[in-house]
């Protein structure tokens, strides 16, 4: 069977565009102008190191 | 169109600036100066403090120091809600950052549970996924999984590890297509002015004539205050992480996009500012 293209009416829904929008206004809103803050949480980095 | 998928990013990496400051209250051998750091949303507070604690501590002498708590505004923030729900419920729409006080004396033992290790998080955390799970899947799923596996949902949490989280969590969101969702959802409604610290009902995904249940439908059954009419001013606001959903949003998107890490949708009920 041919995969339809058309946009399914869940993805059109008001609701799910609101949710989009929101989650990016939040992240301008919340983090943009704090971005140089310390995280929390440091992201652990693997370090190689050879001998020779 | 974006994806589904990038919601659940969206939520696993919100952040919140806050500004730690020391009680007036705490005896120092000198002026502590602020300390700002990023918080995850969907971390706790108690996990990813400990950068404030050793900053404060070089200030202060041993014998003046007990047990870090936190407060805002007069008000102990409880580490065993998610940081984002403490943020939603207590300080919307107030100015960023987020002007969080440290305590180290007179613990609220009344308010707040003590935390003395990370152990103590990893239970309570671990202990809100069975229930959800008992209550989404009969606890099937969760009792299925190794002892590894839950482990790996905590380190996941811990590390802020989002796909290590997800490859285990992903099982936990599963459910039969023919059921259209989950058993019940789980999901927790938070009030400022509350004596009790959060409600909590069964609640199907899917009516029992096979509609489709929202967040609409959930509130008139528990808050109908936070639903008004058309003419009428909003006196509530209903947000889950941050973000105010519309009441038309399935109750079964919401529990599988925007649940916290516990596995339960949050939902924070505030009064909706006058101005």
């Amino acid at each position: 069977q041919a995969m339809s293209l058309s946009i399914t009416p869940a993805q059109t829904a008001a609701w799910r565009k609101q949710i989009f929008e929101q989650l990016s206004e939040r992240s301008k809103r919340e983090m943009e102008n704090f971005m140089h803050y310390e995280q929390a949480i440091e992201q652990s980095v693997w370090v190689k190191k050879g001998t020779m | 169109m974006a994806d589904d998928k990038d919601v659940l990013r969206d939520v696993w990496f919100g952040k919140i600036p806050a500004c730690f400051t020391l009680s007036p209250e705490e005896t120092t051998e000198r002026e502590a100066e602020p300390y700002y750091l990023l918080l995850p949303r969907v971390s706790y507070l108690t996990l990813v403090t400990d950068k404030v604690k050793k900053h404060f501590l070089k200030v202060m002498k041993a014998e003046d120091v007990e047990e870090m708590w936190f407060e805002y505004e007069g008000t102990p923030l409880k580490w065993h809600y998610p940081i984002g729900v403490l943020f939603d419920l207590l300080a919307s729409n107030t100015a960023l950052p987020w002007n969080v006080t440290v305590r180290f004396k007179n613990f609220p033992e009344h308010d707040l549970l003590h935390c003395p290790s990370n152990s103590v998080i990893e239970a309570h955390f671990m202990s809100c996924i069975k229930e959800a799970d008992a209550l989404k899947h009969k606890s099937q799923v969760i009792n299925d999984m190794q002892k590894k596996d839950h482990k790996q949902l905590w380190m996941g949490l811990q590390n802020d590890k989002f796909d290590q989280f997800w490859a285990m969590n992903r099982k936990l969101m599963e459910y039969p297509t023919e059921e259209g969702g989950f058993r019940y959802i789980p999901f927790r409604i938070y009030q400022t002015m509350s004596d009790r610290p959060f409600l909590q009902k069964l609640f199907r995904p899917v009516s029992p004539e096979g509609h489709v249940l929202t967040l609409g439908d959930l509130l008139k059954e528990l808050f109908p205050a936070a639903i008004c009419a058309e003419d009428e001013p909003k006196r509530f606001q209903v947000m889950i992480h941050g973000i105010e959903p519309l009441l038309e949003t399935p109750m079964q998107w919401l529990s599988e996009h925007l649940s916290h890490p516990d596995n339960f949708l949050h939902i924070s009920i505030i009064p909706a500012p006058s101005d």
